[in-house]
């Protein structure tokens, strides 16, 4: 087995077929969810208009990230082959979880992605490693969900007030901790984060003050394209 | 029976009951054919590693991440909720993408976090996320590496600041609604970051504990009538 027909392996119509099964898994859920959450939404007093706003604005803020996501894809496809970099990206995917796994499965086989030719058996091998590297968060997240949420309501009753505190600190903390990261840097990236920041925080009051429906849709889209153009020129 | 037990009556023992049935049901297919490539590679490509290699692999890929797939769920489970974990887990891309659509999703429909209208739109706002998100890596694959390096450099570049700016933006568009509460979290947040390059705090306990911590601040706040 030698290192030229493994992309011909991992390129194979047998190969799409398997990551596009994982793939349409993922869609199904989605839309069972979507539709689900739809008629309850309407039940619990959301009107259309609230609802076609939120699909509106998620598919607007969904673009830049993806396209983030792309690029980190490109890098896999090169060593590991379209079928498996499209799933693993659409999947459990964080590309730098993926990249780390396969090189870890190839590792096990004696082959240094990127330095040896990759042999078929370290792709299997980094296939096997990504896969099962990435159950753990499946299986505790499926495990897990519905007994948190048992836990959650214990801890705050009836105080729905109470819950909404204690999200808005978790998701300050999540983006909190992200951000500074980035903060503490002092390169680039603290500004785009700044910048990001301070785009958002004029278009929220700009939005809010007049009223604006279309620019509440879009502004996280351009604090994310002042925050880049911020960072590529400023001088450092 | 009034209006609100009427609508908690609904989500709770109709919509909740639904998500935690067909969520199990799809994520423990998802577990299955999530194997497939590797059976595929198996079964009819005759590639199956030896076991000692297998082990191998996963050994060191728990070792560097198997704290995180408990840290994780546990995390974002009081932003995301049960919908939301089903989802996100089978899907990935949780900070960079999931949440950020479904906060954005949350805002444009005027609905707060941690209630049951904003579990539904936030549950929304993640399936498109996740529509859309497919569509474009499936486009990206088939349009093949080669199309895709010939984008410019200078995108290329503006690309890897895309996601500080989201970070910044998304905790913007939160501490204007919590103003009290938000310059404390960013500065415990600073000081875990700090605290890490320093080797004091473990790094991947560091976003466990700037959450938990940050709970505990805020619901302590509330509780003193600091925080509505």
């Amino acid at each position: 087995m030698d290192s030229s027909n493994y992309m011909d392996i991992a390129n194979s119509f047998w190969m799409w077929v398997a990551a596009g099964s994982a793939v349409t898994m993922v869609l199904i859920q989605a839309f069972i969810f979507a539709r689900k959450s739809y008629s309850t939404g309407l039940e619990i007093g959301l009107t259309h208009e609230q609802m076609r706003g939120a699909i509106k604005s998620s598919a607007i803020t969904a673009f830049g990230p993806s396209i983030v996501v792309l690029s980190a894809m490109i890098a896999l496809l090169v060593s590991l082959g379209g079928p498996i970099s499209w799933m693993r990206l659409s999947f459990i995917g964080s590309a730098m979880f993926e990249m780390m796994a396969a090189s870890f499965g190839t590792q096990a086989m004696g082959v240094t992605i990127g330095s040896d030719p990759m042999t078929s058996m370290a792709y299997a091998n980094a296939v096997w490693t990504m896969t099962l590297g990435a159950l753990g968060w499946i299986v505790f997240a499926t495990l897990s969900a519905d007994k948190m949420d048992k836990v959650q309501k214990k801890f705050s009753g009836s105080d729905t007030k109470l819950m909404g505190v204690v999200a808005s600190g978790a998701i300050l903390a999540a983006f909190g901790a992200n951000s500074a990261t980035h903060l503490v840097a002092l390169n680039k990236n603290t500004v785009s984060c700044i910048a990001g920041g301070l785009v958002m925080l004029v278009l929220n009051h700009i939005a809010d003050s007049k009223n604006i429906k279309w620019l509440r849709e879009w502004n996280l889209f351009f604090a994310l394209l002042g925050g880049m153009m911020a960072a590529v020129v400023w001088p450092m | 029976m009034s209006k609100q037990e009427n609508v908690n009556d609904t989500f709770e023992h109709v919509y909740l009951p639904y998500i935690i049935k067909w969520g199990k049901l799809t994520n423990w297919t998802a577990v299955v054919l999530s194997l497939s490539p590797a059976m595929v590679l198996a079964l009819i490509f005759d590639l199956m590693p030896p076991f000692s290699a297998i082990i191998n692999g996963f050994v060191l890929i728990a070792s560097a991440v198997g704290v995180v797939w408990f840290v994780e769920p546990i995390s974002y489970f009081p932003i995301i909720g049960v919908a939301g974990t089903y989802m996100a887990f089978i899907s990935g891309n949780i900070g960079n993408l999931r949440i950020p659509c479904a906060m954005v999703a949350q805002k444009v429909a005027g609905v707060e976090p941690g209630t049951n209208e904003g579990a539904i739109i936030a549950t929304l706002g993640m399936a498109v996320s996740i529509v859309v998100n497919t569509v474009i890596l499936t486009a990206g694959v088939i349009a093949g590496a080669s199309v895709l390096q010939q984008l410019p450099k200078s995108i290329v570049d503006a690309l890897q600041f895309l996601l500080p700016a989201l970070f910044g933006a998304i905790f913007t568009q939160f501490a204007i609604q919590r103003l009290k509460l938000a310059p404390i979290v960013l500065v415990l947040c600073i000081l875990l970051v700090v605290g890490v390059k320093q080797g004091i705090v473990p790094g991947f306990l560091s976003t466990l504990i700037s959450v938990f911590l940050s709970i505990a601040i805020a619901v302590l706040m509330y509780k003193k009538g600091f925080l509505k």
